[in-house]
């Protein structure tokens, strides 16, 4: 028999519906907070975390719930939700108990993300618990939960590679120039042109700490335009040989039909730039930098191939690790297992420390009638006395069976049959 | 006391290997168990190969660097004692294999040729030898960290150039990292040398009343401080590039590395004169 762990989830994410469905049931931060409270009181929960990303929308419920007051609850939320799109089995998918748990872990871990190990999803998480903690919406099992969830997530991203190597084109640009020069905080990035696709990969670099872009286009209002966004300094295409000089990194990505930047132009400016690495990404096609570049010592190119090749290796070795990250989150589920068995053991113990004190207590005050005042505080001392010693061995025996869940779960039943407990 | 000693000594290479064996899982990434554990690990290493040392020179009554396998015994403690400065500053692993492969060599080589006899030899005994020597052995751990580097950057240089994003490419720092680390080291290993070097040369003519400028070993020693002075200085006037610079680091280490194990091998001792 396992371990009863009352959590049940709804949930639809970008692998079970498109996203024409997920935007229908998708819920803005007051709406979480509207629905934790009001499901814990229609339904007698005791507690709710509404987790609503752009690729996933689940429900976490904690109570005992039976498969029909699921479905009840599936009804109800179409009604709050005012669409039909909670009941349907084609998108909505419902899990129970260890089930339950191990989603999460693996949803907050960044394995069950579009794209594997995504950390976005983690701070996604925090943000949906925080919501629902701070609104009073959540108990211990919901706690624990997402305490175990989070140290789960840390084992994943501190022990295998799960989380590491740039996905997107822009930030394997990102990641090659980590790998050229010590820092960005003090480095100077061109970009020639003033486009879309520039002006992304400019963002990315700045937002990782480049301390100045440049733009160079033909039309030099647009490289002013750019420049303002960007707080940096424009220039035309004539002024590439000194603006080469001056910066780390260049981003070319025009329309050209030729090449902007050849070995005639690059050269003589190599050594004035004492033989400093210059880092150059052609995300342009037809190429704008001549690949002969890349045959000049301190010149690092690479064009959208290079890029494409380093994200699709990134993503191949995210998906080695997930076995790897799969035994630590089964190693977790299992130790919120054994949490759950010692929480409902303690539970159990306060029932019957309570239900033997007020016998005992009963059995007293019969008593007190029939003996005189003399001596009544040994009766009183023999009494708790006998009560320990009881208490001692229920209190032995939970704690040998801990590691066996057949024997206690077996164990437990029986002292809630005996003592006609009702369980909590 | 020995006897310590000598078990230290033989323990020494076992414990760089397993020190070795922590670094190579971590660089390639098959354990990162130990990552947060090095810098402890280090440490302890360090303070016994630094007992090993005072403890033989204890018993020898000689000062530190008396014979050549103290002085190589010495340069592995030294290399590990600037990698342990270099991962505490910048808390980068990756080079640990390499430096740590490096030191271990040295160590193990001494570990199985320590003399146990006293030392009789008073220039040996004068500390101001103990000073040139330390030096001059602080110096090739700077040149040997500087080609250590060089090769490091050769790797990663060819990683990104050839496109070869295999895990060393993870796990080795950016190429300018490498570049500077190498020169600053060459730079230091000019410096100490130089002043061990003069320090030498003073102290002969302080016990003799003249300089040996024919001993072999000061020939090769002054000859390849020399060539490291005129590399550097040119390469700075001229503005060669790091990966010229990488190479001859290399070689310029490769050279040292090959004379002193001739006139080691060759000579009865450091120098002729005594």
């Amino acid at each position: 028999m396992n371990t009863h762990i009352p959590l049940s989830l709804i949930g639809i994410s970008h692998k079970t519906a498109e996203v024409e469905i997920r935007e229908e049931v998708a819920f803005s931060k007051e709406e979480q907070i509207e629905l934790n409270k009001k499901l814990i009181k229609e339904f007698n929960l005791k507690g709710s975390i509404v987790l609503s990303t752009c690729n996933r929308t689940e429900i976490y419920l904690s109570g005992d719930l039976s498969i029909n007051e699921i479905n009840e609850i599936r009804v109800w939320l179409n009604s709050f939700k005012k669409c039909n799109c909670f009941t349907s089995d084609k998108y909505f998918y419902v899990y129970q108990g260890k089930e339950a748990t191990y989603h999460f872990f693996k949803v907050i871990s960044g394995l069950d993300s579009q794209i594997i190990g995504e950390p976005q999803i983690t701070g996604q998480v925090k943000e949906a618990y925080n919501l629902s903690h701070d609104s009073h919406s959540t108990d211990a099992l919901l706690n624990k939960l997402f305490n175990y969830g989070l140290q789960a997530q840390k084992k994943v991203r501190n022990e295998t590679f799960l989380s590491d190597g740039a996905v997107s084109i822009s930030f394997a640009g990102v990641e090659l120039a980590r790998k050229i020069f010590t820092g960005l905080a003090n480095k100077k990035a061109l970009l020639i042109g003033a486009g879309d696709t520039a002006e992304l990969a400019a963002l990315h670099f700045l937002e990782k700490g480049v301390g100045q872009i440049y733009i160079a286009n033909r039309t030099f209002d647009k490289a002013e335009v750019l420049a303002k966004r960007f707080n940096g300094e424009a220039f035309t295409l004539d002024q590439l040989p000194w603006v080469l000089g001056e910066v780390d990194i260049v981003i070319s990505a025009t329309a050209s039909t030729e090449f902007i930047l050849t070995r005639e132009i690059v050269e003589p400016i190599l050594k004035k730039r004492s033989q400093n690495p210059l880092f150059i990404i052609d995300l342009a096609i037809p190429r704008d930098i001549d690949p002969e570049l890349d045959t000049l010592d301190t010149v690092y190119l690479y064009n959208l191939d290079d890029l494409n090749e380093i994200v699709q290796m990134n993503l191949a070795k995210r998906k080695e690790e997930i076995p790897k990250a799969e035994k630590i989150i089964l190693q977790h589920v299992h130790e919120f297992v054994q949490w759950i068995s010692t929480h409902a053991s303690s539970q159990i113990i306060n029932q019957l420390r309570e239900y033997f004190e007020q016998l005992r207590k009963r059995e007293l005050v019969r008593l007190r009638s029939r003996l005189p005042d003399e001596g009544m505080e040994h009766v009183e001392y023999l009494t708790e006395s006998i009560i320990n010693k009881i208490m001692h061995q229920h209190i032995k025996v939970l704690k040998k069976n801990i590691n066996n869940p057949q024997l206690y779960e077996q164990y437990l039943d029986f002292l809630f049959e005996m003592y006609e407990f009702e369980k909590k | 006391m020995q006897f310590v000693s000598q078990f230290l000594s033989y323990l020494l290479p076992v414990l760089y290997l397993i020190l070795l064996y922590i670094y190579y899982n971590i660089f390639t990434g098959k354990n990162r168990k130990y990552e947060s554990k090095t810098q402890t690990l280090l440490l302890v290493l360090l303070i016994i190969h630094g007992i090993e040392i005072v403890l033989r020179q204890l018993y020898l009554k000689a000062m530190p660097l008396s014979s050549a396998f103290d002085a190589s015994s010495f340069l592995a403690f030294s290399i590990l004692l600037v990698y342990y400065i270099i991962e505490r500053s910048f808390e980068n692993r990756a080079s640990g294999f390499f430096i740590i492969l490096f030191a271990f060599f040295p160590a193990l080589v001494s570990a199985f040729n320590h003399v146990w006899e006293k030392e009789s030899n008073p220039l040996l005994a004068n500390p101001t030898f103990a000073i040139h020597a330390s030096l001059n052995v602080i110096g090739y751990t700077a040149l040997a960290i500087s080609a250590i580097y060089a090769l490091m950057y050769i790797i990663q240089y060819k990683n990104i150039k050839q496109r070869r994003f295999n895990r060393i490419y993870d796990q080795l720092p950016p190429v300018t990292y490498l570049e500077n680390m190498s020169k600053r080291a060459v730079l230091i290993g000019i410096i100490l040398m130089g002043v061990g070097i003069m320090m030498g040369h003073f102290q002969t003519k302080q016990a003799f009343g003249r300089y040996f400028f024919w001993d072999p070993k000061v020939i090769i020693t002054d000859f390849i401080w020399l060539m490291y002075l005129s590399v550097y200085v040119t390469s700075h006037f001229k503005k060669w590039s790091a990966r010229s610079m990488a190479y001859l680091s290399i070689f310029g280490f490769s050279i040292l590395l090959v004379s002193i194990i001739i006139v080691f091998s060759v000579g009865k001792s450091f120098h002729e004169f005594y």
